[in-house]
């Protein structure tokens, strides 16, 4: 019970350690948001920079709906259509004299929807005939040189007329007559700015548009790129096609590129919604409303019905589409932490303000009339873009992460396997030794050895055969050497020597010489798992043959076995046994052998030949006198084992 | 101590001597006998049953394979009708194969059969005075078994479950050939304790019954029921 009360109240602090843990994430995300916000409008509130102000024609007679007034430019019309009877400008500008040789131009930065210049009574300019400044959606300027033969020195006479045809109001900015050098700059700036940037992010669109396509097509299991492809392909549609003032028979059809907006918003809104995780349900297709309803408007309304919905349907859809998105967003990116939602909430924001300033600018709150919705939506193309190579670049890191690890785990598992298959072979190798050893044993048992044994047993009854029950005694002792050796003693050598002891002091019994055995390091010698039978029984019947000496030609009374492990020169330790005795010794010529008896020397020479074979060193020492102030009397035989045994006996000699 | 053959007659110990092969019979028979023990011969296992229904030896020595039987089936009874009786199995080889089979049912140690005669008499009075022999091979036998491995190694089966950590340790030390005063100092016993610990390493190896053999087996898992 309190257990579980503790358990709760730890609960509950964790929770409120995880709201608080959010409340600040997103108070954090909603000043960056601000701060984003608020550097937009500051950045909107620049006005770009214009020609000189000496060049501006401000003061104009307006002609609009046959009453005649003074206005100063810029001018907000109230109409929303005049396409029949133009509000006309009338204005007088002064071309000092002496400027003849200079080209003059009228530029206007700014105009709702379409403008026709006359300077002099003679039309120099009609915009109508640019498609891309027939848009109102796009801030086109619009530049025309005055022929020279119009222009007079001192007065002239512009006249602007301003057709509107929705689905704003009409609105003329400033305009600037004047030397061309001096306005082409202003103009070049406002093109770059309104006309060719977008055409550069309308490509980056289509760009989009394919790359999310085939990412669609390849991973149709995510709908969410195929909607963003979908609504990048849009965006590319409205934004290449051209919309042409004329009652064509294409018209109808053209007129559908009018419900792209709402459409484009609602695909993206939709984007968003997938991308944050929602699921599709069946009434996501209220969406598309309001961007149906206008593409049917379209096809079965006329122009004026359509852009007077448009301005009902399609902003408030895209503003609609902008909020959800901007919440949307903003949860992914909190909730998530996920760096390609926060870049896409952060555009979200920008097109917001801008799409806001807009509005505020349709509704004339503005004192000028740039509209930014449509340019800032290549920031959300460029969110959308980083978002994606973002997202790419960290599932490559996680397959090359995966890869990496499954690489790894592979060969830690090939190891083990490896390791596992060594130590199996191992046994099974043991197992097969140790079975053929019993099987040996029975062997020996059953014949060759009952055999000896009678044979000894013979030897003894009958007189002075007793050379036949030694040689029979040798071959048992032999035998069981043999077998011993045999046995798997885990690479320590001293289990093989615990049983050599036995044998040697049962030898060593009936000539009443003493056995002195001495492990003078703890451990007597260092374990060799390398260590074979074949070496056992070399070092064996090594030693049995420095005992065999010992005991037939040496006349010893007294066998002393060293075995001590000696650290070596080379840093490893080394085993060592050193069989010495206190016999009358023998004198070793060069060549090592003994110079006594032939058979010692043959037992000699085995003896190098055998250490050879295991690898070991072999030292003799032998004084043929005994001196009483010697460290040894008689022969020291000292065996010193190789670091790592021999694998084959290839060095034998 | 002095040679045996100085003892009094009086207190000459029976030992029951079996094996088939007649030269390593007499050879045994002439040295145990040079030495003072009351030797009964058989050459085969109903020779042998008939000895031992004469009374209980104080010592029965055994050959394995006989021309009517298995050793090992005279061990057990001798075992279990006379618990007093020190019995040793004569082995050709010293092997484990026939040693531990002889000790699971009751045997302390082996005699080799070409042994010399001053070395059988010598055996005969240590085990009589209460000091089985263990050789360096068995000993090395017995601890391999008491290390772990996943699967059963061949040979005769061997519980080593109720070996003392200490006499595991006197078995390494005899395996690898020390003497008993070396184990006793490098363990900190007493020289005289070390034959006891070993009398008490055959006992708990020995398996008294059938049923007892199959209980073992199955704790070991080498039976699966």
């Amino acid at each position: 019970m309190n257990d579980h009360d503790e358990d709760a109240t730890a609960e509950q602090l964790s929770d409120r350690e995880r709201r608080r843990l959010q409340t600040s994430r997103l108070v954090q995300y909603l000043l960056l948001q601000a701060v984003i916000a608020g550097a937009c409008v500051l950045a909107l509130l620049q006005s770009l920079p214009g020609p000189p102000a000496q060049y501006q024609v401000t003061a104009f007679n307006l002609t609009e709906a046959g009453v005649e007034r003074a206005v100063t430019l810029p001018y907000f019309s109230p109409l929303r259509n005049a396409m029949n009877d133009p509000p006309r400008f009338t204005g007088q500008f002064v071309r000092p004299a002496g400027e003849a040789a200079r080209a003059w131009s009228v530029f206007l930065p700014r105009f709702t929807n379409g403008v026709e210049v006359t300077v002099n009574d003679v039309v120099i300019l009609d915009s109508r005939r640019d498609p891309a400044a027939n848009r109102p959606d796009r801030n086109t300027p619009a530049i025309a040189v005055i022929p020279a033969s119009v222009l007079r020195d001192g007065d002239n006479t512009i006249s602007i007329r301003l057709f509107i045809w929705g689905p704003i109001t009409g609105f003329l900015d400033r305009i600037w007559v004047g030397p061309d050098q001096l306005l082409r700059p202003s103009y070049d700036l406002r093109t770059l700015i309104f006309v060719t940037l977008p055409v550069v992010f309308s490509s980056w669109q289509a760009i989009l548009a394919v790359i999310l396509g085939i990412m669609w097509v390849m991973r149709r299991h995510e709908p969410a790129y195929g909607v963003l492809a979908a609504a990048m392909a849009v965006g590319v549609g409205q934004a290449f096609l051209q919309t042409p003032m004329d009652e064509t028979p294409f018209s109808k059809l053209n007129v559908v590129l009018i419900s792209s907006a709402p459409i484009e918003s609602a695909l993206v809104l939709t984007f968003a919604l997938l991308f944050s995780g929602w699921k599709w349900q069946r009434y996501g297709w209220i969406l598309f409303i309001p961007g149906v309803l206008l593409a049917l408007a379209g096809l079965f309304g006329n122009q004026a019905t359509v852009r007077a919905l448009f301005l009902v349907l399609a902003v408030p859809m895209v503003g609609f589409s902008l909020v959800v998105m901007a919440v949307v967003t903003a949860r992914s990116a909190l909730k998530r932490q996920n760096v390609a939602g926060f870049l896409l909430g952060c555009a979200v924001t920008i097109m917001l303000t801008c799409w806001v300033v807009d509005l505020l600018s349709v509704f004339q709150m503005m004192p000028n009339r740039i509209f930014t919705a449509r340019l800032s939506y290549s920031v959300m193309l460029v969110a959308i873009g980083a978002g994606l190579t973002w997202r790419f670049a960290r599932a490559l890191n996680q397959v090359d992460g995966f890869a990496g690890r499954l690489v790894s785990q592979v060969r830690e598992a090939e190891e083990k396997l490896k390791a596992s298959f060594a130590r199996e072979e191992e046994r099974a190798r043991a197992a097969a030794l140790a079975r053929e050893r019993t099987r040996l044993m029975r062997d020996l048992h059953d014949g060759l050895g009952g055999q000896l044994v009678s044979i000894v047993a013979l030897s003894e009854r009958g007189n002075g055969s007793a050379g036949i029950g030694d040689a029979a005694r040798a071959a048992l002792k032999d035998l069981r050497l043999v077998i011993d050796s045999m046995d798997d003693i885990g690479g320590d050598l001293m289990l093989a020597l615990g049983s050599w002891r036995e044998r040697a002091m049962a030898q060593l019994r009936p000539h009443d010489i003493a056995l002195d055995w001495r492990a003078v390091t703890a451990q007597g010698l260092p374990v060799h798992p390398e260590l074979r039978p074949w070496h056992v029984i070399q070092i064996v019947r090594l030693l049995d043959e420095a005992l065999t000496n010992a005991v037939k030609h040496a006349n010893a009374r007294r066998i002393t076995v060293r075995i001590e492990t000696l650290a070596g020169a080379d840093g490893f330790d080394r085993g060592c046994i050193t069989v010495e005795d206190d016999g009358k010794g023998f004198e070793i010529t060069s060549e090592g052998a003994a110079a006594g008896a032939i058979k010692a020397a043959r037992g000699l020479r085995n003896m190098r030949s055998r250490a050879a074979r295991c690898g070991a060193e072999l030292e003799l020492s032998s004084c043929a006198q005994q001196t009483s102030q010697g460290t040894h009397q008689g022969t020291r035989v000292k065996l010193t084992l190789p670091h790592r045994f021999p694998d084959s006996d290839g060095a034998a000699g | 101590m002095n040679s045996l053959s100085d003892e009094p007659k009086v207190e000459a110990i029976t030992v029951v001597l079996v094996e088939d092969d007649a030269p390593t019979l007499w050879r045994l028979q002439d040295a145990l006998a040079k030495a003072g023990y009351q030797v009964r011969a058989a050459g085969t296992l109903a020779e042998a049953r008939a000895c031992l229904a004469q009374g209980a030896p104080r010592v029965l020595l055994t050959d394995l394979q006989l021309p009517d039987g298995h050793g090992v089936d005279l061990i057990r009874e001798t075992r279990q009708r006379f618990p007093d009786t020190e019995i040793m199995v004569i082995s050709i080889l010293g092997d484990e194969e026939s040693v531990i089979s002889a000790i699971t049912v009751g045997a302390t140690g082996y005699l080799l059969k070409d042994a010399f005669p001053t070395d059988i008499a010598a055996t005969v009075r240590d085990l009589v005075a209460g000091h089985s022999p263990i050789s360096a091979s068995i000993a090395r036998f017995i601890v391999r078994r008491t290390q772990s491995t996943p699967e059963p190694p061949p040979g005769p089966v061997l519980n080593t479950a109720k070996l003392t950590p200490r006499e595991i340790d006197i078995l390494w030390g005899i395996a690898k050939g020390f003497s008993y005063a070396e184990i006793a100092s490098h363990l900190g016993l007493s020289r005289q304790t070390v034959p006891g610990h070993i009398k008490n390493i055959y006992r708990k190896l020995e398996v008294h019954t059938r049923g007892e053999a199959v209980f073992e087996a199955v704790q070991q898992g080498l039976i699966r029921l």
